[in-house]
């Protein structure tokens, strides 16, 4: 993998090497250059010098030439002298240029050979010269000598002038060679530079194919790994440290890119275990999420009930799932003494493997080798669910096959019984309200007082059975209605209360229950009807304590009401009733302790005071009768008796009180034995005859009847009273009913006489009714069967 | 001296003759509210003893109208009634009722009640 590096040292070392060689040559042609011209100049410099001297040498000979001639012709000394001095200059030149041409091969031999005609000039024109001196004055020149010199002068001429062109020869092919060097220096310098540009040029290609495009793919890579794409693989085809690292990326992606399908099917579970309607669907949706990451089959959920202990509220996976939930169920107990509760509630899943499981008790490995239906259990894993601090319950999941959690799946279970504990808070929430709810709706609709609900508009929301009953209107017809239409109340007047007035009004205005109880309140119903009720009303509040609503309570006092009547009036009858005699006792006990009075009115008043006794008697027996008979304690002892004898017996005492009054009876002859409580019948004859007598106060006939079929006797008291409306002879009967009329207000009486008699009518299996027209008298009777076969008790 | 005594109760008026039997007491009698009132206006009795539960009409009543008519309202009424209550007492004496009895009552407080009225009826007409 260290190839990339290995061939970029390689690289860089050979460019190095090239840039190196490249330097050197232009270094070393400069130096060279630098050399072989200063060489050269030197040899053209020489070559210069050497020409000049031989051009020297050459006129030098020419001057040695006119002098010779000059003396020979003139003959003049000092010609002579000029001769001698150019021919020793001449000489020294010849010594100078032949020191001169040493350095070339070529030129001294041409050197020599113009030194060898000089020398042969020289001897030639001194030849002339003692010819001269020898023929004295008068021949200027001798033909021999003058033309040996002129040969070798000519000779000497020619050999100067090859010397000449060697020179020029040599100095052109100096110049020559300078030339080409420089052109070689320059050449050289191009190529090396060349192949620093071929070498770069490689070496930038290599670059760009090894390092640059792998690095933008890399870049590229990295950029969609950022910005989030994990699902574009990284593939990069090249076999270096870079390749490494795409490799490297490839994996990181690989292991994102499968977190975050766990993380997204964690999402999902939250989604599903949110929208759980039950706990069942809860561990069923729980299962389904988690199976595919961990394996397990089968889960349990257990939930903390409100007596804070674990209970097992939904299995899923099981093949009977029923089943398993007995079986889990019925061996709760030692399933929560094997939990690890102390360490699931601080939040870890805890995983039991293989060896654990051997060692729990005998039960729950019994039941847990039962549980997956004869494959056994391999492996439990305890997800503790935590929502805000609070252990909600437990996920259990079953392996059947041993299985061992690794890190990233205990991690996953982990967040799973997180998500699974914000959904199973809110469905116990959810259950906590609606099992409220359904005990509230139970209590709303089960009540016995009448309610109305009234949303915030004061609009009636909802109305119980009790009120549909008391007002007539049904839920249906009411809801949406103002609630004041449907609980539209009186006063005692009989006058509508104002919205303002109501109890409704001013608790929603307080926020405070108002009751109306103690007033005289009615509730007008849906068809005008007035019924006594008292109200109470509440407002709804929210938690935050705003009125969202109210709740009027209705109840029905009609009942209370009339018992409140019923009861004041009895209070009053009772204690008049019982003052009047109490005050004749008092009184004429008084009389007769405190005054002397003949003994004939101590008599009188002695009677007085035993009838005030048995009047005081007789109503309190009323009152015991009515007491017995309500609680079932007055029994009839029946015996078989003559109802006439009966009647005779009664009717005599009234005819000695009754003034005022005929009392007559007609008894049909052949009537029957009957079988009855003669105490009983007594009572009843004698409440009907003393009524009769005291609702006829202008007095009258009352005439007691008594007659008979197959079947029964019956017994008709006829007077010619006061009579009694229809109305009032319907309510007759009933107990503590007295007609709201003076003439019976103003009448003493219990208003029990009737009520005891009917209930006894009846318990000897009779009837008993009356008939009526008003102001003309009445006629109340009963009958008793013959058979006696009424009921005994 | 006259006096009336009204209760729809024979014995009470039996009571109320024995007590002042033999005291030169003319002691009239009536059984109801209306033939009260008649009696009252015929006989100008000096003493109405009222029962107020009677028949017909009732003894608050028949005292307002005596109290109303000049001619009887100089008439002493008290109330000899079985409604013991406080509220009843009060009523009985704002229909201008004098004086105010309830049952049980002695008949010995009775007279001396009429002895009084008597010696102060004596006084004022000598």
């Amino acid at each position: 993998m260290r190839r990339l590096r290995v061939q970029l040292t390689v690289l860089l070392a050979l460019l190095g090497l090239l840039v190196i060689a490249w330097g050197a040559t232009i270094f070393l042609g400069a130096r060279n250059t630098a050399l072989s011209h200063a060489s050269l100049q030197s040899t053209i410099d020489r070559l210069d010098q050497l020409r000049r001297r031989a051009a020297e040498l050459e006129a030098k000979a020419g001057d040695v030439e006119f002098c010779q001639r000059e003396y020979l012709l003139t003959g003049d000394p000092a010609a002579l002298r000029c001769y001698q001095q150019r021919r020793k200059e001449a000489a020294d030149l010849l010594v100078s240029v032949h020191a001169l041409a040493a350095p070339w091969a070529l030129l001294p031999p041409a050197a020599d050979r113009v030194a060898d005609a000089y020398g042969a000039w020289g001897t030639a024109v001194q030849q002339e010269l003692d010819d001269r001196a020898a023929s004295g004055a008068r021949m200027r020149w001798t033909p021999t000598s003058t033309s040996r010199s002129r040969h070798w002068f000519a000779t000497l001429r020619t050999r100067q002038a090859d010397l000449d062109d060697l020179i020029g020869g040599l100095q052109h092919a100096t110049s020559l060679s300078q030339g080409s060097t420089y052109r070689d220096v320059q050449r050289l310098a191009l190529v090396t530079a060349c192949m620093v540009l071929a070498a770069v040029t490689l070496l930038t290609i290599y670059l760009r194919r090894a390092v640059g495009a792998p690095a933008v793919a890399l870049r590229q890579a990295s950029g969609r790994l950022a910005g989030g794409d994990l699902h574009t693989p990284i593939d990069l085809p090249v076999e270096n440290e870079l390749g490494a690292v795409a490799g490297d990326l490839e994996t990181m992606r690989w292991h994102l890119a499968g977190r975050m399908v766990r993380l997204q099917r964690l999402r999902d579970l939250s989604a599903q275990v949110v929208g759980a309607p039950s706990l069942q669907a809860l561990c069923e949706v729980a299962l389904a999420g988690i199976a595919p990451e961990v394996g397990a089959e089968r889960a349990a959920l257990g939930v903390v009930a409100g007596n804070r202990q674990l209970q097992l509220r939904a299995v899923a996976g099981f093949e009977h799932p029923d089943d398993a939930f007995e079986r889990l169920v019925k061996a709760e107990d030692e399933i929560r003494a094997a939990l690890p509760l102390a360490t699931l509630r601080r939040g870890r899943v805890i995983h039991v493997t293989d060896a654990a499981l051997e060692s729990l008790s005998g039960p729950v490995q019994d039941l847990l080798a039962d549980l997956g239906s004869g494959t056994g259990t391999g492996a439990v894993a305890l997800v503790p669910l935590k929502s805000q601090g609070g252990f909600l319950g437990l996920l259990g999941l079953f392996w059947s096959r041993p299985h061992r959690l690794d890190q990233e799946q205990e991690t996953l279970l982990g967040l799973a019984g997180n998500q699974l504990a914000g959904a199973l808070a809110a469905l116990l929430r959810y259950e906590e309200a609606e099992r409220a709810a359904g005990e509230a709706r139970a209590v709303f609709y089960g009540i016995a007082d009448g309610v109305v609900l009234t949303d915030p508009d004061g609009r009636v929301s909802a109305l119980n059975r009790a009120m549909e009953a008391l007002s007539g209107w049904t839920e249906d017809a009411a809801r949406g209605l103002p609630h004041a239409e449907v609980l539209r109340v009186t006063d005692g007047g009989g006058a509508l209360i104002p919205d303002e007035d109501r109890p409704h009004a001013r608790a929603i205005a307080s926020g405070a229950p108002v009751s109306d109880q103690g007033y005289d309140v009615n509730l007008v119903t849906r068809y005008g009807r007035e019924v006594p009720v008292a109200v109470s009303s509440a407002p709804v509040l929210d938690h935050l304590g705003q009125v969202v609503g109210g709740v009027d309570v209705v109840r029905d006092v009609s009942r209370e009401r009339e018992i409140d009547e019923v009861k004041t009036a009895l209070i009053s009858t009772v204690s008049h009733e019982l003052r009047t005699p109490l005050t004749l006792i008092h009184g004429f006990a008084e009389l007769l302790v405190l005054r002397d009075l003949p003994v004939e009115r101590q008599r009188a008043a002695a009677e007085e005071v035993l009838g005030a006794a048995r009047r005081l008697a007789r109503l309190i027996d009323d009152l015991l009768s009515v007491s017995r008979m309500e609680s079932g304690r007055l029994v009839l002892e029946r015996h078989p008796l003559d109802l006439g004898a009966l009647v005779e017996q009664t009717v005599s005492p009234f005819q000695a009180m009754a003034s005022r009054h005929t009392l007559r009876t007609r008894i049909t002859p052949g009537l029957p034995e009957i079988r009855g409580d003669g105490d009983r019948l007594a009572q009843i004859l004698t409440n009907l005859i003393g009524n009769a007598i005291k609702y006829s106060p202008e007095g009258g006939e009352v005439l007691v009847a008594v007659s008979h079929d197959l079947s029964q006797v019956q017994v008709d008291v006829h007077d010619a009273g006061i009579g009694m409306s229809a109305h009032e002879l319907g309510q007759l009967f009933e107990k503590f009913y007295r007609a709201d009329r003076d003439e019976v207000r103003r009448s003493g009486g219990t208003g029990l006489g009737l009520y005891i008699s009917k209930r006894l009518v009846e318990m000897h299996g009779g009837r008993i009714w009356a008939e009526s027209t008003l102001g003309r008298g009445s006629v109340f009777s009963f009958t008793l069967p013959i058979r006696g076969d009424g009921d005994d008790a | 001296m006259k006096l009336l005594i009204a209760d729809d109760e024979p014995a009470v008026r039996a009571l109320v003759h024995a007590t002042l039997e033999g005291d030169d007491y003319v002691i009239l009698e009536a059984g109801d509210g209306v033939e009260a009132l008649e009696v009252s206006r015929n006989e100008r009795p000096s003493l109405v003893l009222l029962d107020i539960m009677m028949p017909r009409l009732d003894g608050l009543e028949v005292c307002r109208q005596l109290k109303a008519d000049p001619d009887t309202s100089e008439i002493v009424i008290v109330m000899l009634t079985a409604q013991a209550q406080d509220r009843d007492r009060d009523r009985g004496l704002a229909a201008g009722a004098d004086d105010y009895f309830t049952k049980p009552f002695s008949p010995l407080a009775l007279l001396d009640m009429v002895e009084q009225l008597r010696a102060h009826s004596t006084q004022t007409s000598a």
